[in-house]
């Protein structure tokens, strides 16, 4: 089976902090791979270099086989791999419609000079871009709050309009870095609904999450990193009985801390 | 949609009735309006570049000067039409205005600052020194000639105000269709958050130069026609003050604001004029001025349309970058 | 040979000075992140404050070192002033809004103090006095260097190693140094961050004023525009050393005197000013947090 995206012995040091050693892992298409870890583990190290945020100092990531280390993030967003942030970042003083509308970017046809000459052309893709944002808006429960400004809602449904921002785009891979951290019960169940409604829809999807209802509910492949090196993967009910595991992660009650932070 | 539309065709009455201007106006006023037309483009090109896309470029005289000799090169030493020498104009600004982008458009905010006073500066000390033997030293290009339009000469004062004028409107529809464009909606998410811009595709170094060059073409076509209206071109016209003013009229005008920047304009060009007489206390009051502005108005008099409903909630748009 | 050590007393003359100057500005981008655009306006002022000492007791007949170290003390403590007054009306209000406020209220300020100068002192050149200081000058290997220089050079030495041992090993000075680093932690572990803006703000323009008098003293002129040109090569001496950086500012600036020292003795003083800008935009390009900055990952 050719994975779609594919980590071959990826690493990364920090000064003398070696953040990520020798990490293996593939996603294939139509999966949902979660990534675990304690704290500090280097997950989201991993979804950096992912999208070129970080370079990797050894190894390679391969998308649909092909050599994609070390580009820069908005050529990694054109091969159709889209994140969501840890620490939100929608657009600040925009809408909920703005910030969805963003991800529409690399859908856009328009050339920079058809935009300021504001052909018909531009004109209609204009409309279009409206349509498909309100569509979004919609499916994601978020059209009543389209006008209000993205950053002075709810943590839950900030967390929503960034995974709409993303979903617009219409991507091969999904990356969630911990979608339901710093959300309360209900929000992050509502969160949940809608993940599982992503995956229904057939796009593939890696996650951090710290929440391991979520993860062991949705993920049908899990890897579970500790001080940046890989300890165990497999499914639900391995990754539950791995002695490592247990030791590493689900015997340590960090997750509180977490939430709190 | 509707409610922009409504801005637009306002903006468009208020344009027709400008052009009316010189039938009231003393021949004095009606040369400060052209004057306002020119520094307005000047002001709107500094803000695709710094208000739009948060380039901090404090240099921006520079491709004001550009077109300026650009013209006055031209007219004067090489005998070109004044009509003929603007696409070369506003062409030489651009790719200037690129060149001088490309390797420092990286630098982040204070550093770009710091390296566009540099660019001006060094832009001054060129001309002053008579770079190739065509600048003119510092005294400039003297003698331009005035466009002529289909066999016509434009030569009254009522004539370049018209001439200016319509080059104004012009621009405020580019404003317009930038405010509506998938460019300017990148500049604006560049300027507020370049990772996650750049996670959903923005290309941050194509799109800043674009802006830059943008914003250069625009200042060179506003410098010629500040050639032709006071029909000399000199290295003092462009120094780091002039860059300091249209910097300043951004700021206190309001970032991204088309009517913001227009008022900023009308603040720190028109209203001194009306000091002239009092030159010596023009720039303390100047001063004192803009310190009051920004610590009662911090977003600008008349800031973009979101902001201004939020005023004072969330107006430190962008923090989280270099966080 | 004698013009070689004839540049590098002059540049590290004139290169004490910019050092001075460009500490009030590194001290303060260290601590708010804001280019100080009125700094070196301050620091030309203090030219002017003692300047007005000098001229005003000189008909007195007083002897000239005592009179020159009053003027020192008065344009200390006024521009010491001036700099609380200017972060208090100009800075402080903005300290939450978008940085690009406190720019133009700098820039805004530095107008004010430039023009403030022309209305009460003039728009010419006013010459300092002869005679206030020892006019001995020794002369060896085919140089000279004269009493001013000496004191310039000493003075600005005996300054910044007095602020270094201060910064570097008092409470206060952990304070600013921890203040520099996260203002917000500082806050947490019960540093006074307003005390420390506030003493940065008397420290820089004090140090500023005597820079600026020393300029006086060294060319014995001042005019109002000066604050500009000094400011920026101050500044530029700051970026040098890597802006924030107390000793870097110190080194910066005696390595942008003697740059500029030679650029002026061996290429051409027409073209000096742009050699130095276009050092400054090479220096920003390849090494932007100058010579002694550290490299500073962002966090995502």
């Amino acid at each position: 089976m050719s994975a779609l995206l594919e980590l071959a012995g990826i690493g990364i040091s920090f000064g003398g902090l070696r953040a990520v050693d020798d990490l293996n892992f593939s996603v294939g298409e139509g999966q949902v791979v979660a990534l675990i870890g304690p704290n500090g583990a280097g997950k989201t190290t991993v979804f950096n270099m992912i999208t070129g945020v970080y370079k990797p100092g050894n190894g390679k990531i391969l998308w649909r086989g092909k050599d994609i280390t070390g580009l820069a993030p908005h050529r990694i967003a054109r091969l159709g791999i889209m994140r969501t942030f840890q620490t939100i970042r929608l657009f600040s003083g925009m809408s909920v419609f703005e910030n969805v509308r963003a991800g529409c970017h690399l859908r856009t046809r328009q050339q920079w000079w058809q935009g300021l000459a504001s052909t018909p052309a531009q004109r209609r893709e204009e409309a279009q871009i409206a349509d498909r944002t309100s569509d979004i808006l919609k499916r994601l429960d978020l059209d009543a709050v389209a006008d209000e400004v993205a950053v002075s809602l709810p943590y839950g449904v900030q967390r929503r309009v960034e995974l709409a921002r993303t979903l617009i785009a219409d991507p091969g891979l999904m990356i969630l870095d911990e979608p339901a951290a710093g959300l309360n019960d209900k929000e992050s169940e509502t969160l949940n609904q809608t993940i599982f409604g992503i995956r229904d829809s057939g796009i593939t999807v890696l996650l951090v999450e710290h929440d391991m209802n979520v993860v062991m509910n949705v993920a049908d492949n899990i890897v579970v990193i500790n001080f940046g090196r890989k300890i165990a993967e497999g499914d639900a009910g391995a990754i539950r009985n791995d002695p490592q595991v247990i030791e590493a992660y689900l015997g340590r009650e960090d997750e509180d801390e977490e939430v709190a932070a | 949609m509707g409610k922009l539309s409504k801005a637009t065709a306002i903006g468009a009455v208020l344009w027709v009735l400008c052009l009316a201007l010189p039938a009231f106006l003393s021949s004095a006023w009606v040369s400060i309006a052209a004057i306002f037309a020119i520094y307005a483009i000047v002001a709107l090109s500094q803000d695709v570049v710094l208000g739009r896309a948060g380039m901090y470029d404090m240099g921006h005289a520079v491709y004001f000067g550009i077109g300026a000799y650009a013209t006055g090169i031209l007219n004067v030493e090489f005998g070109w039409p004044i009509l003929a020498t603007l696409p070369v104009a506003i062409v030489a600004a651009a790719i200037v205005g690129a060149v001088f982008a490309a390797p420092i458009i990286r630098l982040r905010g204070d550093y770009l600052l710091v390296a566009t006073i540099g660019l001006n500066a060094i832009f001054v000390l060129a001309m002053q020194n008579n770079l190739a033997g065509i600048t003119g030293g510092s005294d400039g290009i003297p003698g331009l000639g005035v466009p002529s339009l289909f066999g016509l000469q434009i030569e009254s004062q009522n004539g370049l105000f018209w001439f200016d004028w319509v080059f104004l409107g012009l621009v405020l529809l580019l404003m317009r269709n930038l405010d509506r464009c998938e460019l300017g909606r990148a500049l604006h998410y560049l300027k507020q958050d370049e990772l996650a811009s750049g996670t959903l595709g923005v290309d941050a170094r194509k799109t800043k130069i674009i802006a830059f060059a943008l914003g250069a073409a625009l200042a060179g076509l506003a410098g010629t026609l500040f050639a032709v209206q006071i029909s000399t071109v000199s290295p003092s016209s462009f120094v780091f003050t002039e860059s300091v003013t249209l910097f300043a009229i951004v700021i206190v005008g309001g970032q991204g604001s088309i009517s913001g920047v227009l008022l900023g304009t009308v603040l720190m060009f028109v209203v001194p004029q009306i000091f002239r007489g009092f030159a010596d206390y023009r720039y303390f009051v100047f001063g004192i001025a803009m310190v009051a502005v920004m610590v009662l108005r911090p977003q600008g008099l008349w800031p973009r349309a979101r902001l201004r409903a939020k005023a004072g909630a969330r107006v430190s748009a962008g923090a989280g970058v270099s966080r | 040979m004698g013009t070689f050590i004839q540049q590098v007393i002059n540049g590290l003359t004139v290169g004490s000075i910019y050092a001075l100057i460009a500490l009030g500005y590194t001290m303060v981008y260290g601590v708010m992140r804001l280019i100080n655009f009125a700094h070196g306006d301050l620091c030309i002022l203090g030219a002017f404050v003692g300047l007005t000492m000098l001229s005003g007791a000189i008909g007195g007949g007083h002897p000239g070192p005592a009179l020159v170290f009053l003027a020192f003390v008065a344009s200390i403590v006024v521009i010491s002033g001036a700099g609380i007054a200017l972060e208090l009306i100009a800075y402080r209000p903005l300290r939450k809004a978008d940085k690009l406020a406190a720019v133009v209220s700098a820039l805004g300020a530095s107008m004010l103090i430039e023009n403030g100068i022309m209305l009460v002192w003039g728009p010419e050149v006013q010459v300092f006095p002869a005679g206030l200081l020892p006019a001995t000058t020794w002369h060896f290997a085919g140089a000279s260097i004269s009493f001013v220089e000496v004191v310039i050079v000493l003075a600005s030495v005996v300054l910044m190693a007095a602020l270094y041992l201060f910064v570097n090993h008092t409470r206060f000075g952990t304070a600013i140094r921890a203040a520099a680093i996260d203002q917000d932690a500082a806050r947490l572990m019960g540093i006074n961050v307003n005390r420390v803006i506030g003493s940065v703000f008397i420290i820089g323009p004090a140090l500023g004023a005597v820079g600026g008098l020393f300029i006086g003293l060294y060319y014995r002129e001042a005019y109002f525009t000066m604050g500009w040109t000094y400011g920026l090569y101050a500044f530029i001496a700051a970026i040098l050393g890597g802006i924030g950086n107390i000793p870097g500012a110190m080194i910066g600036g005696l390595l942008l005197g003697l740059f500029n020292a030679f650029a002026a003795g061996y290429i051409s003083s027409s073209w000096q000013d742009a050699i130095t800008f276009a050092l400054l935009i090479g220096i920003l390009l390849v090494r932007p947090s100058g010579i002694l900055g550290e490299r500073v990952a962002e966090k995502v």
